[in-house]
């Protein structure tokens, strides 16, 4: 335990039991009782063995400067949130029906009440139940059978310094028979300690769109789960793009729990300096015929380092299962670091699953052939980095939030893409 | 124009040029023959300016300018230009984007006004109607599943919108059939010029019967050994490089 920050986060549990619906306050306190157990993950735990946040957490931060918000997106409902607090004033979420979290857990029958704490198997999670032991505020969408969304959902989180010294975030999402949804989140500035944890139920046939663009300050400090089921016929589809931080993870744990369900998951991660960034996923396949197809794709410069850990799991039931994952790297200096840990756990027998992984650098001759057309070093690397990501960009259905997500890479390339720590 | 004194060149810490001359006029096509292992690609590579190419002795004067010590963005856009033996693929960066970042990069060192979006589409629509090059192949990524005469094509565009003062054609011919080869030889001469330059570095004589030389330089032991017209290539043909070289020597 980490002491004097786990009896503050301890005390601070106590008073929030069942603050934010009082019906809530026994699986709070179910959460607490485990907290006070397990305390903070640390590198003991061989799933946070290379993101150790108790540690990072008793580290000091750097400095950062004025976070910039996200802008706000044309056409998107927009959900702010500054320093975790909803700003309904500066919001237009009811645009495309979702409420306050406090809400939709207003009463224990209410619709939403019934997913929190409930997709998938989440006990024990330590970042999990730390979230729901502190839980004050959220977000709850849910989108009736056969609607399709419009407008993309922007849920815009921005850490502006000396309020952010953390909080706890819910979002509750749940897509009916049919539906389909455009999530789109941003996050900018440095909390010193922040975690959210997004629960998704897809009914039959829905169809989520999750775009994450996590773009924080380099002394911000996130951890943050995705848990999600996925019904027969249903798509998720994501792009999880981040620049790290101090500490910067985002677990996506997904049950493909119908016949024909289907996850897509790209990866993006662009790190320097000494930032840290952490993808931990977990893909269950427990329905037959279900797909899934992982990229993960990672470029890191400076002293930074990156981490997947992709775990597949195979239930015997879960035949004719298609499951894929490729983790790509490319290192701009020699100090950087990538770290990938894929395992499979299979137990049914008439299954496809692949895995891979590759590192290294620019290919030299690639980055030869366009300097000798003209096109300078650092330009040339940056067009080769671009393209590297280029193909999980290519899928962004939404061209305003490809155009934000490209922005993102390409300014990052600008300050970073000449870095190499060698010459050829 | 081309001005190549006592060139020594290590590669790896070998050496594989030791003292190599060579002049090429404005508007001559001279070709590099020789063995393999003669140092030809290292000429090609040291002349574009590749990293690991390390120049211990010498001087390559491009119109009275040493570009030793040039990158080869650098030398790219004083006008030097290396057709690849092998172009590279490159995914995720489509033919089009390549192009109009190589012409503005060019543009852009050697302070001239970058082309708009309408001019660079009229100048690369009307070089890839010359040279039988379609949109299609524009519109995907460079040379990406192209076959060996469409990469030699896409060189050859490239070499037409860039146009460079200097072409080094590294071993035009790998890869390609008879047709293939004509194709891209005739692509080639048309952009033949009086103030354009070839540098046609090759093995075999075949290519030369379609892009006819100037001069042919015999490159062995990392030096030019003889130099003479182009006959020079047909007695190659027939009694290959040792008892040629041998007379010279």
């Amino acid at each position: 335990m980490t002491g004097s920050l786990s009896d503050t986060l301890l005390a601070t549990m106590e008073q929030r039991r069942g603050a934010i619906a009082p019906w809530l306050g026994e699986l709070q306190g179910q959460a607490q009782e485990l907290f006070r157990r397990e305390g903070l993950p640390s590198r003991r735990i061989e799933a946070w063995r290379y993101s150790d946040l108790a540690r990072a957490l008793r580290e000091d931060r750097v400095a950062d400067a004025t976070p910039v918000s996200a802008p706000e997106l044309p056409g998107a409902a927009l959900a702010a949130f500054v320093n975790g607090a909803l700003d309904d004033k500066a919001s237009s979420y009811g645009k495309v029906g979702a409420v306050n979290l406090r809400t939709a857990l207003g009463e224990k029958n209410s619709p939403l009440a019934s997913i929190i704490g409930k997709v998938y198997p989440q006990a024990g999670h330590p970042i999990v139940n730390l979230n729901t032991a502190l839980l004050e505020e959220g977000l709850a969408l849910r989108v009736p059978a056969g609607k399709k969304l419009d407008l993309p959902l922007h849920l815009r989180f921005l850490w502006t310094g000396a309020a952010s010294d953390g909080r706890h975030l819910r979002l509750l999402i749940e897509l009916e028979e049919g539906a389909e949804a455009t999530i789109y989140e941003t996050h900018d500035g440095a909390p010193s300690f922040a975690t959210i944890v997004t629960e998704f139920s897809l009914a039959k046939g829905s169809r989520l769109t999750h775009i994450r663009q996590e773009s924080l300050a380099a002394g911000a400090r996130q951890a943050a789960v995705t848990l999600g089921e996925i019904a027969e016929q249903a798509t998720y589809h994501a792009f999880y793009f981040t620049q790290g931080a101090h500490f910067a993870r985002h677990e996506a744990l997904i049950k493909l729990a119908g016949e024909g369900a289907h996850a897509e998951l790209d990866g993006a991660t662009m790190v320097a300096d000494s930032r840290h960034a952490d993808n931990t996923t977990v893909m269950e396949h427990a329905a037959p015929n279900a797909t899934s197809n992982q990229v993960f794709r990672a470029v890191l410069a400076g002293s930074a380092r990156g981490v997947y850990q992709g775990c597949v799991k195979v239930a015997q039931a879960a035949q004719k299962t298609d499951a894929r994952q490729l983790s790509r790297a490319l290192l701009l200096s020699h100090k950087a670091e990538i770290v990938t840990k894929p395992e499979l756990e299979i137990f049914a027998d008439d299954v496809k699953c692949s895995h891979g992984a590759t590192a290294g650098e620019l290919d030299a001759n690639a980055l030869f052939f366009l300097r000798a057309r003209g096109i300078p070093e650092a330009q040339a690397r940056a067009l080769l980095i671009e393209a590297f990501f280029g193909e999980a960009l290519d899928k962004i259905d939404n061209e305003v939030l490809r155009e934000s997500v490209s922005l993102s890479v390409h300014n990052w390339l600008s300050t970073h893409a000449g870095e190499a720590s060698h010459v050829e | 124009m081309l001005e190549i004194k006592d060139l020594h060149v290590n590669v790896f810490g070998k050496e594989i040029l030791k003292g190599l001359n060579l002049k090429v006029p404005p508007g001559e096509v001279h070709a590099i023959m020789g063995p393999n292992g003669a140092g030809k690609s290292t000429t090609s590579y040291t002349l574009a300016g590749r990293a690991g190419y390390e120049v211990t002795k010498g001087e390559i004067d491009f119109f009275g300018e040493d570009v030793t010590g040039l990158a080869p963005e650098e030398r790219a856009a004083r006008g030097i230009f290396l057709a690849f033996q092998y172009p590279l693929e490159i995914p995720g960066v489509s033919t089009m984007n390549f192009l109009k970042t190589a012409m503005n990069s060019q543009a852009k060192i050697r302070g001239e006004k970058e082309l708009n979006a309408a001019e660079f589409l009229r100048a690369v629509r009307a070089a890839a109607k010359e040279l039988n090059i379609s949109e299609d192949m524009l519109k995907r990524p460079l040379n990406v599943g192209f076959s060996g005469g469409e990469k030699k094509r896409n060189e050859t565009l490239q070499m037409a919108l860039l146009k460079p003062k200097l072409a080094i054609l590294d071993e035009m011919d790998s890869g390609l059939d008879i047709d293939a080869l004509k194709l891209v030889a005739e692509g080639v001469n048309k952009l033949r010029s009086p103030d354009r330059s070839f540098l046609v570095i090759t093995h075999y004589q075949r290519l030369l019967d379609y892009i006819v030389p100037d001069v042919i330089h015999i490159l062995a032991g990392g030096k030019i050994v003889m130099s003479g017209d182009k006959s020079l290539a047909v007695q190659l043909e027939q009694n290959g490089y040792d008892a040629v070289i041998a007379k010279a020597a």
